[in-house]
C-alpha cells in the first residue's frame, strides 16, 4: 500500500499542474484547452454508460440537449446560468429517461442502430422547428457565464483561462461523483449487469432499471458538458453534435480503453495532442477525420486493450511490489 | 416435512407448434432436495425456466407458498425468495471471487445511488462483506477471494456458482445440472455441499440428467419424459419404476 | 391531383430502386459477416465518384465508368474484408467501430481529392418519357428501375442456383452450423462483401447524374438504409426488397405533400416502433443480435 501522504501529494503535484498549465500556452492552445476539458468530461460519461455493455450512438446529441436546454433556459426564462446549466443536465437526463423506454426493449445491435435513430430524430426536431431552436442555424448570442470575484481574483469568463478554471472544478466533480458511483456496490451491479447479465437477474437484480440508471446518470453528465460548451462559444447548431463528434467519442474510448475512469481520459488527452500539435503543425487538419479514422482501426485491431492497458502495465512494473489490486483490475473491452 | 412450499399445476409450455411441457404438476415440499430427472429433451430444463421467471408458461401455473409467480420477471421471483443457478459454470468470470458474491448481496441490501455518492451506506457495504466472506468461508473459497473467478478450477467455480446462489439467503434454490462434467470427488464434494445446504435450511429443487448422481442426495424425485410427468416418488421407488426404466433405455437406445 | 398522385409514385419506384441495392447489400454483408457496416454508405459514395472521375473528368463512356464502379467498389469491399472484418470476425462491436473509422477514411481521401464541393456529373441522356403533361420519367431514372430489377434478379438467381448461392445463404442462416459443413467462412465473407459492395457502388454510379455528389452523400443513405433494414428485418433480403418499396413510397408522398424532414422522422420513428414491436422486422424471422 502507498502511504497516504504520498497519495495526497500526487493529487495536490495534479492539482497544481492543472492550475499552473493554461498560463504555459498561448491564446488559442488556452480555447483548445476549455474544449478538451469539456470533451473529458463527455467521454468519461460515455464510459459510465457503456458500464452496463450497451452502447449508444446517440451520446453527442444527449450531449447538445443538455447545451440547447440550457441555452433556452437562460434566453427565454432569464435563468441564472450556472443554474439552468444544472436544469440543462437534468434535462438531458430527463430526455434519456424518456427514451430509455423504447430503447432498452433492445439490446446490443438493435440497441445501437435504435440509439442512432433516437439521435437523429431529435436533431430534425432542431432542424424543422425554428421555434424555439433556431432551425438549422441554431441558438445564437446564448448568455455567457456572468463574472464574478472570489477574494482577489476576478473571473470574467470570456477569458479561456477564467473558464477554463470553472470547467476543470466542474468537470473534476463530475469525475468524483462518477468515481464514487463506480466504486459502489451500484458501480459493481452495472458491472453484473454487463458480465452476465442473466445471472446477475436471477439474484435478484433488475437488470433492465439498472441500464436505465446508467443510461439516464450518464446522459445528465453528458448534458453538462453540452451545457458547458454552449455558454463558452455562445451559439449552437444541431451540425455541432452530428455523426462526426459521437465518432470523435467513440474513437476517443476506443483508443484509450474502457476498462478503468481514467482510459477515456487519455484517449480523449492523446487524441487532442494529436489533433492540435501534430496536424495543426503540419497544416495537414484536412487530414484529422483520416488519421482518426485510421487510428480507430489500428487500435481495434491492434491495441483492443486501450492505451490504458499500456498505463496499467507500465504502473505494475513500477509497483510490482504492493499497489492495491483495485488500480490493476482489468475490464476488458466490451465485444471483444 | 409436508408443508408445500414450491407448487406447479397444469403447466405447459409450447414453442411454436411444439410441447416442450405438456400438462405437468407436481409439488417441492420445504426443507426437501427434490430432483427432476428425465431423459435428454424430457423438458427438465423447460420447466425450470418457467419456474425460476426465465419463460413465461403457456398454461398453467407456478405458486410459492401459494401465491402464484409464475410470468414473473426473473428478478421478480429471485426477490421473492427463489435463486437459481445455470448449467455449466455461468459467472462473473471477468470480476473476483469476492465480487461475485457481493453481486449475490444485491437482495439483502439493495443500493442506492444516492446514499453510494455521499457514503451513507457503509454499514450495509460492511455487513454485505461480511455476509459475503461468511458465505466463502461456507464453501471453503475464502482463501481465493480475491482471485479472478474465470480462472478458478472447475470444481470451484460449481462452488462458486452455489455461493453466489446461497448468499442471497434464498427459500427454494434452482440447481441446474449441478454434477454435468464433475469426476466422482468433485460429485462427491457437491453432494456434501447440498446436504449442508438442505440443514440450513434450504428447499433444493435440482435438475440432473443422470440418474445416477441424483439417486444417492435426493428424497423426492419426479421424473419427465416427452414433456409429460412419468413418474414420482421416493428414489428406490423411481429405481424400480418399469415406465422409468424403460424411458431411460428407450431414449438410450435411440443414442446409440 | 391523379397526376401528381402518378408522378409520386414513379418518383417512388425510381428511390425504391437504388434504395433496394443499397440494402440487399447491406443486409447480405450482416447476415454473413455479422457486422454492421456502417460504411456502407461511403461506398455508395465511392460509387458515385468513380462516376465523376472516369465519365465526368476524362469523358470515358457512362456504362464504362459505371461497370468500373462496381468493379472497384466491390474491391474496395474486399479490401475491408481483409483488412478488418476478417481479422475481427467474433467481434461484431469492433468491426462496427472499425467500419466507422473506414467511413471516416473514405470521406477524407475523396475530400482531399475532388475537394468537399458538390461535383456536377453532366446527364447521360437529357431524354424523358412523356406520359402526360405532368407525369414524366426521365431516361436516366427509368435506366435505374431496370438495372435494380436486373441486378436483384442476377443475385436472386445467383442465391438460388449456384453453390455459392447456396452456401452463401448457409452461412446468413447459422455460421458456425455452415463452417461445420466445410463451408470456407472466409470466402463466403469475401464474395458477400465483394457483392455488397458492388451493389452499392453501382447504386453510386447509377444515381450519379441525378442527385448531388458529395463526399457526405453516404450519411443520408445509410440512415435510410438502417430504417429499411431494420423495418424488412436484418436477415432478410426478400424483406429489405419489401421494406425499400414501403419505405420509398412513405417518404416520397410525405415528402410531397408535407416536408422532406418530416418524411425523415416519419421513417425513423417508424423503424423506432419496429424495433420495439418485432426487433425481427416485419418480414424477418432470424433473430441474429
Amino acid at each position: 500500500m502507498r502511504s497516504v501522504s504520498g497519495r495526497v501529494g500526487i493529487w495536490l503535484l495534479l492539482a497544481a499542474v492543472l492550475v499552473l498549465l493554461p498560463h504555459a500556452l498561448s491564446f488559442s492552445q488556452q480555447e483548445i484547452l476549455v474544449f478538451l476539458t469539456i470533451n473529458i468530461l463527455l467521454v468519461a460519461s460515455y464510459r459510465l454508460l457503456t458500464l452496463t455493455g450497451e452502447w449508444s450512438l446517440g451520446h453527442a446529441v444527449i450531449m447538445g440537449v443538455g447545451a440547447y436546454a440550457s441555452a433556452l433556459y437562460t434566453k427565454e426564462f432569464g435563468i441564472f446560468v450556472p443554474v439552468s446549466m444544472v436544469l440543462g443536465a437534468c434535462t438531458a437526463a430527463l430526455v434519456a429517461m424518456i427514451l430509455s423506454y423504447p430503447l432498452f426493449r433492445m439490446k446490443g445491435f438493435y440497441f445501437l442502430i435504435g440509439s442512432f435513430a433516437a439521435g437523429e430524430i431529435i436533431r430534425l426536431f432542431w432542424n424543422r422547428f425554428r421555434e424555439p431552436f433556431g432551425g438549422p442555424k441554431g441558438i445564437k448570442r446564448i448568455d455567457p457565464m456572468p463574472d464574478f470575484d472570489i477574494l482577489v481574483w476576478q473571473f470574467d469568463f470570456f477569458e479561456p483561462v477564467s473558464y477554463y478554471y470553472f470547467s476543470a472544478v466542474v468537470v473534476g466533480a463530475s469525475l468524483w461523483l462518477m468515481w464514487r458511483i463506480e466504486r459502489s456496490p451500484v458501480g459493481l451491479t452495472f458491472h453484473a449487469v454487463h458480465w452476465q447479465d442473466k445471472l446477475a437477474e436471477a439474484t435478484g437484480v433488475n437488470v433492465r432499471a439498472y441500464r436505465t440508471l446508467a443510461f439516464v446518470v450518464a446522459s445528465g453528465f453528458a448534458g453538462l458538458s453540452g451545457a458547458l460548451l454552449a455558454h463558452y462559444i455562445g451559439a449552437v447548431n444541431p451540425n455541432i453534435f452530428d455523426l462526426e463528434l459521437m465518432v470523435f467519442v467513440l474513437t476517443w474510448t476506443i483508443i484509450g480503453g474502457t476498462a478503468t475512469i481514467y482510459g477515456p481520459v487519455i484517449g480523449c488527452i492523446a487524441l487532442t495532442i494529436v489533433n492540435e500539435i501534430v496536424l495543426r503543425e503540419f497544416g495537414l487538419e484536412q487530414m484529422r477525420p483520416f488519421v482518426y479514422g485510421l487510428l480507430m482501426i489500428v487500435s481495434v485491431l491492434f491495441l483492443p486493450k486501450g492505451l490504458e492497458s499500456l498505463v496499467q502495465k507500465g504502473l505494475a512494473r513500477i509497483a510490482s511490489s504492493g499497489l492495491d489490486r483495485d488500480m490493476g483490475r482489468e475490464r476488458e473491452t466490451p465485444g471483444s | 416435512m409436508s408443508a408445500k412450499l414450491l407448487e406447479v399445476s397444469d403447466l405447459c409450455m409450447r414453442f411454436g407448434g411444439l410441447a416442450a411441457v405438456d400438462n405437468l404438476s407436481f409439488a417441492v415440499e420445504k426443507g426437501a432436495i427434490h430432483g427432476v430427472i428425465g431423459p435428454n429433451g424430457a423438458g427438465k430444463t423447460t420447466t425450470f425456466n418457467v419456474i425460476s421467471g426465465f419463460y413465461k408458461p403457456t398454461a398453467g401455473t407456478v405458486r410459492l407458498r401459494g401465491e402464484t409467480i409464475s410470468g414473473l420477471r426473473m428478478y421478480e421471483v429471485a426477490r421473492r425468495g427463489i435463486v437459481r443457478t445455470f448449467q455449466h459454470s455461468t459467472l462473473f468470470s471477468e470480476m473476483t471471487v469476492l465480487e461475485n458474491v457481493l453481486v449475490g448481496t444485491h437482495l439483502n441490501y439493495r443500493p442506492n445511488i444516492f446514499a453510494a455518492i455521499v457514503g451513507w451506506d457503509s454499514d450495509d457495504r460492511r455487513a454485505a462483506r461480511a455476509k459475503s466472506e461468511e458465505t466463502l468461508e461456507f464453501f471453503g473459497l475464502l482463501e481465493r477471494a480475491g482471485d479472478r473467478a474465470g480462472d478458478l478450477p472447475h470444481g470451484h467455480q460449481r462452488a462458486l456458482g452455489l455461493a453466489i446462489a446461497m448468499v442471497a439467503r434464498p427459500e427454494v434454490m434452482l440447481l441446474d445440472e449441478p454434477f454435468t462434467g464433475m469426476n466422482p470427488e468433485e460429485t462427491n464434494s457437491m453432494m456434501s455441499l447440498m446436504f449442508k445446504l438442505r440443514d440450513n435450511g434450504v428447499t433444493i429443487l435440482i435438475v440432473e440428467h443422470d440418474m445416477h448422481a441424483i439417486m444417492g442426495i435426493c428424497d423426492v424425485i419426479t421424473v419427465m419424459n416427452f414433456g409429460k410427468l412419468l413418474a414420482k416418488g421416493r428414489p428406490d421407488e423411481i429405481r424400480r419404476d418399469p415406465a422409468v426404466i424403460e424411458a431411460y433405455l428407450g431414449s438410450a437406445r435411440d443414442v446409440a | 391531383m391523379v397526376e401528381l398522385l402518378a408522378q409520386t409514385g414513379l418518383n417512388a419506384i425510381y428511390a425504391a430502386a437504388y434504395m433496394s441495392l443499397i440494402a440487399v447489400g447491406l443486409v447480405l454483408v450482416f447476415g454473413v459477416l455479422g457486422v454492421i457496416n456502417f460504411a456502407h454508405g461511403e461506398l455508395f459514395m465511392i460509387g458515385a465518384y468513380v462516376v465523376v472521375a472516369i465519365y465526368a473528368d476524362f469523358q470515358m463512356p457512362y456504362v464504362l465508368a459505371a461497370a468500373a464502379a462496381l468493379v472497384f467498389v466491390g474491391a474496395v469491399g474486399i479490401l475491408m474484408e481483409r483488412t478488418m472484418f476478417g481479422p475481427l470476425r467474433d467481434n461484431p462491436l469492433g468491426g462496427l467501430v472499425a467500419s466507422i473509422g473506414f467511413l471516416l477514411i473514405l470521406q477524407a481521401l475523396v475530400s482531399v481529392q475532388f475537394g468537399v464541393r458538390m461535383e456536377h456529373v453532366p446527364p447521360v441522356t437529357q431524354d424523358v418519357i412523356v406520359i402526360s403533361e405532368k407525369v414524366r420519367l426521365p431516361v436516366q431514372r427509368l435506366a435505374v428501375i431496370i438495372a435494380s430489377i436486373v441486378f436483384l434478379s442476377l443475385l436472386w438467381i445467383f442465391l438460388r442456383k449456384s453453390k455459392f448461392g447456396w452456401a452463401l445463404r448457409a452461412s446468413a442462416q447459422d455460421r458456425e452450423a455452415a463452417s461445420l459443413q466445410g463451408i470456407s467462412i472466409t470466402r463466403i465473407s469475401i464474395i458477400a462483401m465483394f457483392i455488397g459492395g458492388a451493389l452499392a457502388g453501382i447504386a453510386g454510379a447509377l444515381t450519379a447524374p441525378l442527385i448531388s455528389v458529395n463526399p457526405h452523400m453516404g450519411h443520408s443513405v445509410i440512415v435510410a438504409a438502417f430504417i429499411v433494414i431494420i423495418v424488412g428485418g436484418v436477415g432478410s433480403l426478400e424483406g429489405a426488397v419489401v421494406a425499400s418499396i414501403a419505405y420509398a413510397f412513405v417518404h416520397t408522398i410525405i415528402t410531397t405533400f408535407w416536408d422532406g424532414v418530416i418524411a425523415d422522422i416519419v421513417g425513423l420513428a417508424l423503424m423506432l416502433a419496429v424495433l420495439i414491436i418485432k426487433p425481427t422486422g416485419l418480414f424477418g424471422t432470424a433473430d441474429r443480435a
